[in-house]
């Protein structure tokens, strides 16, 4: 009887400490978007991308078209109303990713894509350049399975990041800050090859990334 | 009458101890595949796996894929049908020969082992590691040889078989829903008239279709009908020359019914399939002298693969597919032994030809002529020790010249022990999809597959009228295709302490380059994507197998085998080893992959096992049961990584029991029952051709009994 007792207070306990935890997380979207930051790197979780809204007259899942901006300076999540300032620094809308420069904002902002880990990467390599969009021809960050931080496989419907992959982003002020993308659906775990295809379409654009500044 | 009784008594006891004597791997038993001459299996030197007749039969198999299946080392994959992977080399490298003559009509370089019947095959010889320079291309991880009966014997014989499974419910009963029933009918004939022998062999086979896929109308395996026919004609031309000819014709008829999935959109197709497939294969044999043997061989064979599908989305569009390809073939050998030697030479010229709507056109007819040159040397240098040594020249119209060569010593220091060893070289000539193909899907963005031969002239053109908008560096590199190349070494070992129980091993490596895989080339100006084939890759496989049989008591036999097998691709493993290539942490951040993860080339199982137990106190009077272990293999590379890794999905490794037996009803008619899949094991995703538990009940019936000729 005592054990048990005190299993329940401790199970008790381990409920508010959960509620503790999860409280100083700024929950700005009910779809459990967060970003956390732990030493100086910055861990941004379900942060939706153009998240499905519907199908295509030919059955095709499609989104609202509306890109969702964030400030890798401030690590916030950027209003739509400010699309045309430099707050912000990369927008996301599905496998569309845009920094601010060019032709899709006002700002100084660039991209590349390093072939290496996170770690490995603590300085901007000297041979290497800054691209910038021009939509909708091509984007600084390359779209395409295998092309820059995906892969896609269409017999099983599912898209993963490739491991290895860091983007490096020049931000619409001209800092400079390193970027893995961990993962591409909700909950941040990728749904598996027999999952229904409902599944998949309804989870996915949900982008899960770490990043930090570099010199 | 009595006395009848008795010399049919008196000559079946005879035929069943020696059948008994046959199922033993016996040294004396004959192998012709190894060495392109009949040698006692105790005097070849390279690794050789016999079937005999007897085995087939009771193991029930009516297909050839159902008999390899059961064979320690090989593997049956499926995709294009049923594949044979050995030595972990892809089906496309393994040479199928009936006769010694090769089959065709491979799709994406897979046989289907499912279009060949087993009936009227007197034993399969499989030789593992290179061969080409006996039998050319194709010849990479080894060969299997299907022997057909020879006629002779005034017989005849018939069988006829009901299976029926049932995935959903395990045990089957015929008519309940979903239920997947098999009957198959065989007629074999043999007659002499004169100094004419003929043997007919006549099989039909009917297979239900059945669906074993939740929320899915796929019936994986396919309505089948499967008819084959073969028969043998031979004749003694005086004393010192025989004629034989060989006429195999195959017929299957299967009904498509399938889904395709790509992303996240089902296309639901039905349709025919219909292939035809023909052999002709006429032989003289000349015993010139008492050292000289000629033998010329003619070979012609046609294969004819049509397939119409329709969609049920699309109603207005269909997808229509004819592929033919012929080949004709001569080929003189001459056989001369001199003393402790035994030399022989050949000289051969063949003409492949295809032509399919996979192709620019379907009136267009490619070709590719060879003309090659083989020799072998076996030089017999004492008691103890044997050396073969082989080379062939291969002179393709279409491609670069492939020589290879073999050498292989067998050293027997005593009765009990003996060891072999061999090096080789083996090749795969490029075949017509890699040089013609013409193909661009609309259904999936539009991108397109060219052959080498066509590749550049369409994508200049398309470059001149403003089309291409970009063109990769790998552009540049396409010119004359070559043959993939492989160096194969095994190192074996025999022990046979007792005549009841003996054990070999036999390791294994192979090197292959120049492998010809899908690269993109350009990009058109709509961003669809242009392939072609280039030789780029370089893998490996290495590993041991070994086998033993021990002859228990008079009637009973215990037999088992393992495999071990590692597998890689050389350009993955050398950045793997200078940490290039990345993986995840379980937080799903990206870290360098270490060695130990790597898993090497997909669909290979690193362990392989099996046991088989045969009762038999009489001829048709039998148990056979088989258990069959196969360890995971890689399915799917589901981290991104391109490589395949410990992260990925896996197939489980799964175990797989067969049990048949036989019982004579009367003294002509044999019962014979058995299960397949006795465990019920079911993987409905990465084992769609493997359903349930299957029973089926076999009735044979001789009506004269084989006398001994």
């Amino acid at each position: 009887m005592n054990t048990k007792l005190t299993l329940l207070l401790l199970s008790s306990l381990f409920v508010f400490a959960a509620c503790e935890k999860d409280k100083p997380t700024p929950v700005v979207d009910q779809r459990a978007y967060s970003v956390s930051t732990s030493g100086n790197i910055v861990t941004v979780r379900n942060l939706p991308a153009d998240t499905i809204v519907g199908t295509t007259a030919q059955g095709q899942p499609i989104g609202a078209g509306r890109y969702s901006f964030f400030s890798l300076e401030t690590g916030q999540w950027i209003p739509n109303a400010d699309s045309n300032s430099t707050r912000w620094d990369l927008a996301f809308a599905g496998t569309f990713l845009r920094v601010n420069n060019a032709t899709s904002g006002p700002g100084g902002g660039g991209a590349f894509v390093y072939n290496g880990t996170f770690e490995s990467l603590t300085s901007v390599p000297t041979d290497s350049t800054f691209r910038v969009d021009n939509h909708p021809i091509s984007y600084a960050i390359t779209r395409g399975s295998g092309k820059s931080w995906y892969t896609y496989d269409g017999p099983t419907n599912l898209l993963t990041p490739i491991p290895g992959r860091t983007l490096v982003i020049r931000t619409a002020n001209g800092q400079k800050a390193k970027l893995e993308i961990l993962n591409y659906y909700r909950g941040g775990a990728t749904p598996s090859a027999a999952a229904a295809d409902s599944i998949k379409t309804r989870d996915q654009r949900f982008f899960h990334f770490r990043y930090s500044k570099i010199g | 009458m009595r006395h009848f009784l008795f010399l049919f008594v008196l000559v079946f006891s005879t035929v069943a101890s020696n059948a008994q004597l046959d199922s033993l791997r016996s040294m004396d038993e004959v192998v012709i595949t190894a060495t392109r001459q009949e040698r006692r299996l105790g005097n070849v030197a390279v690794p050789v796996t016999l079937i005999q007749r007897q085995q087939i039969q009771q193991a029930g198999s009516l297909r050839l894929r159902d008999i390899l299946q059961e064979q320690i080392g090989l593997f049956i994959t499926s995709g294009f049908g049923a594949g044979v992977q050995m030595q972990g080399l892809n089906p496309e490298h393994t040479l199928i020969l009936v006769d010694g003559q090769p089959l065709v009509g491979r799709t994406s370089g897979i046989l289907d082992l499912n279009r060949i019947a087993v009936a009227g095959i007197k034993r399969i010889e499989i030789v593992k590691g290179p061969s080409s320079s006996l039998y050319g291309s194709e010849a990479m991880a080894g060969v299997i040889n299907l022997i057909t009966e020879n006629p002779g014997k005034r017989s005849l014989d018939a069988s006829l078989r009901y299976g029926v499974g049932n995935p959903d419910q395990g045990w089957a009963l015929p008519f309940a829903s979903n239920s997947f029933q098999q009957l198959d009918l065989n007629l074999q004939a043999g007659y002499q008239l004169g100094k004419w022998k003929l043997r007919q062999s006549n099989d039909l086979l009917f297979s239900d279709g059945i669906s074993f896929r939740p929320f899915s109308t796929d019936r994986v395996p396919r309505p089948i009908r499967r008819l084959t026919h073969q028969t043998t004609i031979q004749r003694a031309l005086g004393s010192k020359a025989e004629f034989r000819l060989l006429f195999r014709a195959n017929q299957d008829r299967i009904q498509q019914e399938f889904s395709v999935r790509n992303n996240g959109q089902v296309i639901d197709s039905y349709g025919r399939e219909q292939n035809h497939e023909l052999n002709l294969q006429p032989t003289l044999t000349v015993r010139a002298t008492k050292n000289i043997q000629l033998h010329t061989r003619g070979y012609f064979t046609r294969y004819v693969g049509d397939q119409q599908l329709n969609f049920i989305q699309k109603p207005d569009s269909s997808y229509l597919d004819r592929f033919e390809q012929d080949l004709y073939r001569i080929e003189q050998q001459l056989d001369w032994t001199r003393g402790a030697s035994d030399l022989i030479v050949g000289l051969g010229y063949q003409s492949d030809q295809a032509r399919s709507t996979r192709y620019d056109a379907l009136s267009s007819r490619k070709q590719n002529r060879i003309a090659y040159a083989f020799a072998q040397w076996e030089w017999r240098l004492n008691a103890q020790w044997i050396s073969i040594a082989g080379v062939r020249y291969d002179d393709n119209q279409q491609f670069a010249a492939a020589l290879t060569p073999k050498w292989a010593i067998r050293f027997k220091p005593n009765d009990k022990w003996s060891f072999n060893a061999s090096v080789g070289q083996g090749f795969k000539a490029p075949d017509f999809r890699q040089l013609y193909l013409n193909f661009t899907n609309n259904a999936a963005g539009g991108y397109s597959v060219y052959g080498t031969q066509d590749a550049i002239r369409i994508i200049t053109e398309l470059d001149r009228i403003g089309q291409i908008a970009e063109l990769k560096p790998e552009f540049d590199r396409l010119t004359e295709l070559s043959p993939e190349f492989s160096t194969g070494i095994n190192l074996g070992a025999e022990y046979r302490p007792t005549q009841t129980f003996n054990i070999r091993v036999n390791g294994f490596r192979n090197d292959i380059r120049s492998l010809i895989d899908v690269r993109q080339v350009a990009t058109r100006i709509d961003g669809s994507q242009i392939f072609s084939y280039l030789n780029v890759k370089r893998a490996f496989t290495h590993g041991v197998e070994t086998e033993f049989r021990w002859q228990l008591k008079t009637s009973w036999q215990l037999s088992g085998g393992y495999q071990w097998l590692r597998t890689g691709d050389k350009d993955e493993w050398a950045r793997i080893k200078k940490g290039l290539e990345y993986t995840r942490s379980s937080d799903g951040t990206s870290r360098v992959m270490n060695k130990n993860e790597y898993v090497g080339l997909p669909n290979r199982s690193k362990h392989q096992a099996q046991f088989k137990l045969t009762y038999q106190p009489s001829e048709a009077r039998f148990i056979f049961l088989r258990c069959f272990y196969r360890s995971r293999w890689t399915v799917a590379n589901s981290n991104g990584n391109g490589v395949h890794d410990v992260q990925d999905e896996f197939a489980n490794g799964f175990f797989q029991v067969n049990l048949s037996g036989g019982l004579p009803l009367r003294k002509n008619l044999q019962l014979q029952a058995g299960i397949e899949n006795l465990l019920n094991y079911q993987d409905i995703s990465y084992l769609p051709n493997f359903p349930g538990r299957n029973i089926y009940v076999t009735l044979n019936y001789k009506l004269t009994p084989k006398l001994p000729n």
